[in-house]
């Protein structure tokens, strides 16, 4: 059985943890897009999916990247200070939808009011026979004078091939918080999703 | 009690047709075990150094969720004749464990005794399903196996095992692994056709 948990701390104090079932219609699309390719190369194979401006954009199933080039199919970990793509928050509670595109209001990167200091992602995980788990974080620190209030987490993944410069980025989970989060000044916030594997 | 439902889960359907092409044996199973393997995908998703993985043939690699070469993931399209990666079946009894890497005894493409003959895999996206509550979207994978031989062949075990491309490396990964709550009997000119579809459970 695999199982996603959604895990909110904020300075070090966890406040919610529940199961995430808010995939959205993408992530859908996507893996049956890779399980639906040979696993070949040579060629840009792609699925359509909808981007985060609502528009249709592609998450690739298989790139071929040469030279000193770059690709990656899915990648989850958004550097420091990117706020594109990875565990996103927004502000916004409209209910969740599978066809989500987007957060209803993402908080973005920064030092202002209103907004959230976006840190790198950390990822630990455990094997074993029986139980298992993968666990994606990611830090937002309010570096202005103002609360911050979370109301929503996101997770968007990115296809890229930096040959082609092709960056395309499309949200594949949502969730509303079921109670407000609010971020003081100089408090950080931890979002951590959680897949695991229990045998039953 | 509420039977918890995980958010990506998946059913193994099996037929059985004799020589006419009558179903003999049909069943429908819950599908209880994806591997670590499949969890060490989305690790490597979210990461930028390596991920420690054991391929079907014992040997351990490490994937990346970006890299210089052909990068694919995942792939389950596997053609016809070959039995190294898509749905495998085996005849195998053995539990199952999370970092098993191959099936227990898996049941090898041919025509001779103990073989069945690999047909390709094909893949359906089936789409949003907003019928049900919550919505969930489906994708099936189907395969069928001809038994040439003149001897019949159980089927005890079903996995799928995918294939990644990774630089210059061409890489095989067993991803799921069930034992069937049946044993299914193909019968000399028969065949079987099994059918896996996945289930992600939408908000």
């Amino acid at each position: 059985m695999i199982r996603v948990e959604l895990i909110v701390e904020v300075d070090g104090k966890e406040v919610y943890r529940g199961p995430s079932k808010s995939f959205v219609r993408n992530m859908g699309i996507v893996l049956a897009g890779m399980l639906k390719n040979n696993g070949d190369a040579g060629t840009f194979k792609s699925v359509v999916v909808t981007g985060l401006d609502g528009g249709s954009t592609y998450a690739y199933v298989e790139l071929p990247a040469p030279g000193n080039y770059s690709a990656g199919p899915l990648v989850f970990n958004a550097g420091d200070n990117d706020d594109s793509f990875g565990i996103v928050v927004g502000s916004g509670s409209a209910p969740v939808s599978p066809y989500d595109y987007n957060l209803a209001s993402k908080i973005p990167h920064g030092t202002g009011t209103g907004q959230l200091d976006y840190d790198t992602h950390s990822t630990i995980s455990s094997y074993g026979g029986s139980s298992s788990y993968v666990e994606i974080s990611r830090t937002f620190v309010n570096k202005s004078g103002s609360d911050v209030v979370v109301r929503e987490v996101g997770l968007v993944g990115c296809s890229f091939h930096s040959y082609q410069d092709i960056y395309y980025k499309f949200m594949v989970a949502r969730d509303v918080l079921p109670n407000p989060v609010t971020v003081k000044p100089l408090a950080s916030l931890i979002v951590r999703y959680r897949l695991s594997l229990a045998l039953t | 009690m509420e039977l918890e439902l995980s958010p990506i889960r998946g059913y193994i359907e099996v037929l059985v047709f004799d020589k006419e092409g009558r179903v003999v044996q049909q069943g429908r199973h819950p599908m209880r075990s994806f591997l670590n393997n499949f969890l060490k995908f989305f690790e490597a998703f979210s990461k930028s150094d390596g991920v420690s993985i054991t391929d079907t043939g014992g040997t351990a690699r490490t994937i990346y969720g970006s890299g210089v070469g052909y990068q694919s993931r995942l792939g389950g399209l596997a053609p016809d004749n070959d039995d190294s990666y898509g749905i495998l079946v085996g005849s195998g009894t053995t539990p199952v464990d999370l970092t098993q890497i191959r099936l227990a005894s898996k049941i090898t493409h041919g025509t001779a005794t103990g073989q069945l003959d690999y047909d390709a895999v094909s893949v359906d996206d089936l789409g949003l399903d907003t019928s049900v509550t919550p919505p969930v979207y489906r994708f099936r994978l189907c395969r069928t196996f001809k038994n040439l031989s003149t001897a019949s062949v159980t089927i005890t075990e079903v996995g799928i095992a995918v294939r990644t491309r990774q630089g210059g490396d061409d890489l095989r990964f067993l991803i799921s692994r069930d034992l069937l709550p049946t044993s299914y009997t193909v019968p000399a000119g028969g065949s079987a056709a099994v059918i896996v579809t996945v289930e992600v459970e939408m908000g």
